[in-house]
């Protein structure tokens, strides 16, 4: 029983979240650290985080939709045409659509990865030590060169990321490193103040810049629900094909929903001739094709975050922390024996997913009141539950310099579009990398390594991704 | 702006912490070892002691920076405890650090032994072993192990280097996942995680242990791994006991490591010392508590109030010049560690 409580809480938390301009489950997860050891069962966490990923998935589209803002930016491209059906009094029908396909693509992916996931756990042993710094470094890569327009851009902000990521003690010598004197900086920068400074307090000031833009579409009756479910039906295999580019997304490490969602919407635009309504004056295809993707992508991603601790998403590096905190080490064979924990993730994500689904058809008039509550009031309550999150660590005036330092960067960062997720990946991965390289080298030469096909692949796609990265210049801006 | 501010400042003004009747500082974050033991401990321990108990988390590099600080600013507090770990004990031998244990009254601690497995197999006179200042005790046992006696500390850092790959940056998890998958062909844990982790494992078996640090500060043999201490695996090897400035080296840095594994300090002289250790002498007798402490821990003797003083003063006893100087050579040109000669310690 207390599952279902904990999975009601999580849902609700989580469409909440959603719903929030600014917000969404990267900046929802980040509240939860301080809220993580009061859970009496380190698995009823799990159920909870899951369901907060699950749900504030399908709620980002509420603000895209009736406010022009997305709640997160995975949200940016249903927006783009479910705005201005919204304005033409259709937003029960572009939520409807938007609700039914994010459910059927979490549902589908989420059992593909979830149901599944025990099984992919043969794939820690296979993967050596050569195969996950490979992997590593195709995470840094696709990051880095694919999910921006300006690669010299993302390159010095996977720079940056890295050199913060290295800050504190050097694996080879166990010695203190770039601590410029400050013992504080000796255990690292901790991650929590870097993933807020990049994303949450960027997005939530962003939010404050925004508040004059908002428009108050108005909700309608059950008549636009069924025909939003009807259009999904029209329209399957947009859904499913949109779903599937997600999936892809996800997998890749480092690639988050954006570019998931404006891939799936560029398919959509392709794929479509000559639409009755243009593309982004309120084409129900523009809505359908990216809204799946997103769900998809939260589901696929947890493979390699779950199966190697390398996050798929940046939303999946705060669920690394979230599991680090209750115990749960991902990508070890501990977690890989661990089928409670397996099926935790698979109740929180699917019943969620269900739950969410059914709460915005049946209810859209009532939820769709929170985003019409002026930013200005959630502001100060999310600011306060972001820094109470990020100063947990010692809870000393270094831990809020460091979020502040950590903020300027990211406020920086947005502004001038160097890439924030490759700063964060780099911060993430940048110890990682340079112990599995040490590593690799102690153990390896170069005729162990001819013996190992998945990392000459790996190595492969390495390249591949680079190049393509660096030759395609006309990608869109996901930053 | 103005709202900005004005939400920074509610912040500041609700992460402040609450009130209790004792705080035990742990030099490290939620979920890592000592946190979780000294939680166990906190939650069994009020009960006899009558009093609450504050877990405070002072984290930083090497697990220093907690026992530093509440070395440096917070042990005059009566009501203040110190939980340490073996890695302090290694740290205090080898590392510029301001906490020092003889300036302490000791609650209690714990003796611990330390297990190191292998693959079934594999060639454990060439071992890939993960490093680690925390390894420097397996380090040595392996030197003595493959090299054997008399020989000079120069000649078992070429030994060492020549034969063992020292494996850099790894973590518990990443160590434990490359021995199961066969990258590693050592490694070590206690005897809880030893159980866990390298005793289901069909393809591992125990290569040695550190033996239990006796009261007159010998090491017995583990009746739960009998046969398999360092020295009794020397004898068997070598023909002779292990002996000389190398071994005392070892000797010093494992008793440090394994002695100190768990334990609870205030400051000299603090008037709670008898009160604290009486509630910690009524609950290692008691059977629910007891029971509780081994489910997460395994179950280690107690040293409580002044049989932990004469523990610690035990240990100081291996502290010679020759011990010290040699363990830092050794960190440093075999291991390559950043270790510094105390020479105020030595004396």
């Amino acid at each position: 029983m207390t599952e279902i409580y904990v999975l009601i809480a999580g849902t609700l938390y989580g469409l909440i979240i959603g719903i929030i301009p600014g917000a969404g489950a990267t900046t929802g997860l980040i509240f939860l650290f301080p809220f993580m050891m009061m859970f009496p069962d380190p698995y009823l966490a799990v159920v909870f985080v899951m369901a907060v990923v699950a749900a504030s998935t399908t709620g980002d589209t509420y603000t895209g939709v009736l406010l022009g803002i997305p709640g997160a930016n995975s949200a940016a491209a249903t927006m783009v045409d479910g705005f201005p059906l919204a304005l033409q009094g259709q937003a029960t029908y572009a939520i409807s659509a938007a609700v039914t396909t994010s459910t059927v693509n979490g549902l589908l992916w989420g059992s593909l990865v979830f149901f599944l996931l025990p099984w992919y756990t043969g794939l820690i042993l296979i993967f050596g030590i050569p195969e996950l710094w490979a992997f590593t470094l195709l995470a840094l890569v696709t990051v880095t060169f694919v999910s921006n327009r300006w690669w010299i851009r993302g390159l010095i902000a996977l720079g940056i990321g890295i050199f913060a990521g290295m800050i504190g003690v050097d694996p080879d010598t166990n010695a203190d490193r770039w601590t410029f004197g400050w013992d504080y900086l000796a255990d690292g920068v901790q991650l929590l103040p870097m993933i807020a400074g990049m994303f949450a307090i960027p997005e939530l000031i962003n939010g404050l810049k925004n508040r004059a833009s908002t428009s108050t579409a108005k909700t309608a009756n059950g008549t636009q629900t069924r025909q939003g479910i009807l259009a999904v039906w029209e329209n399957r295999w947009l859904a499913l094909r949109g779903g599937a580019i997600g999936a892809f997304i996800g997998i890749l490490p480092g690639l988050g929903g954006a570019m998931a969602d404006w891939m799936a919407y560029g398919q959509a635009v392709a794929t479509t001739k000559n639409p009755d309504v243009p593309f982004g004056k309120g084409n129900i295809r523009g809505v359908i094709g990216p809204e799946g993707a997103n769900n998809a992508q939260k589901a696929t991603s947890m493979i390699p975050t779950v199966l190697f601790g390398i996050p798929g998403a940046p939303f999946a590096a705060i669920i690394i922390g979230l599991f680090a905190y209750l115990d749960f080490e991902l990508g070890t064979v501990d977690l890989a024996q661990d089928t409670k924990f397996f099926d935790s993730l698979l109740y929180g994500f699917m019943f969620a997913t269900i739950l969410v689904g059914v709460l915005c058809l049946w209810l859209t008039k009532y939820i769709a009141m929170i985003a019409q509550v002026p930013y200005k009031y959630y502001f100060p309550l999310l600011l306060t539950f972001v820094v109470i999150a990020c100063v947990q660590y010692t809870g000393g005036w270094e831990d809020y310099a460091i979020l502040f330092i950590c903020s300027v960067i990211g406020l920086c960062a947005k502004k001038y579009k160097f890439s924030r997720p490759a700063m964060l990946f780099g911060f993430i991965l940048a110890e990682r990398v340079e112990a599995l390289s040490i590593q690799m080298f102690s153990l390896y030469n170069i005729e162990k390594l001819l013996d190992r096909p998945i990392f000459w692949t790996l190595v492969l796609l390495i390249v591949v991704v680079a190049t393509w990265g660096l030759t395609r210049r006309n990608k869109l801006d996901y930053v | 702006m103005k709202r900005f501010l004005l939400s920074l400042l509610l912040v500041c003004g609700i992460s402040s912490t609450a009130l209790a009747d004792y705080t035990f500082v742990v030099p490290q974050r939620a979920g890592q070892g000592t946190t979780v033991w000294a939680e166990i401990i906190a939650k069994e321990l009020e009960p006899f002691l009558g009093e609450k108990i504050k877990i405070k988390m002072l984290p930083g590099a090497r697990d220093i920076p907690g026992f530093n600080k509440w070395h440096n600013t917070m042990r005059d507090d009566d009501k203040t405890v110190m939980v340490s770990h073996g890695g302090n004990g290694v740290s205090f031998l080898q590392e510029n650090v301001d906490y020092d244990y003889r300036e302490y009254d000791s609650v209690g601690m714990m003796n611990l032994n330390i297990i190191a497995g292998k693959r079934k197999g594999a060639d454990m006179d060439r071992p890939a072993f993960p490093a680690g200042s925390g390894m420097v005790p397996e380090a040595f046992a392996i030197a003595l192990l493959i090299c054997g006696p008399d020989k000079s500390v120069d000649e078992y850092v070429n030994c060492f280097k020549k034969n063992v790959t020292w494996v850099k940056g790894m973590k518990t998890a990443e160590r434990r996942l490359a021995f199961k998958r066969g990258e590693l062909t050592g490694t070590r844990e206690n005897p809880a995680t030893y159980k866990k982790h390298v005793a289901p494992d069909e393809n591992a078996e125990l290569w040695f242990h550190h033996g239990l640090l006796q009261p007159d500060g010998s090491h017995a043999d583990d009746p739960n791994y009998p046969g398999l201490q360092l020295e009794i695996l020397f004898k068997k090897r070598w023909g002779v006991t292990p002996s000389g400035d190398f071994y005392n080296s070892y000797k010093l840095v494992k008793s440090f490591r394994d002695g100190l594994q768990k334990a609870l300090w205030v400051n000299k002289g603090n008037p709670n010392r008898d009160k604290l250790a009486a509630a910690l002498t009524a609950m290692s007798k008691d059977p629910t508590a007891v029971a509780n402490l081994i489910k997460k821990n395994g179950k280690y003797d107690w040293y409580i109030g002044k049989a932990g003083d004469s523990q610690r003063d035990k240990l100081l006893t291996f502290v010679t010049p020759s011990a010290l100087e040699n363990l830092v050579k050794f960190n440093k040109t075999a291991l390559g560690l950043k270790s510094v000669y105390k020479e105020d310690l030595a004396k």
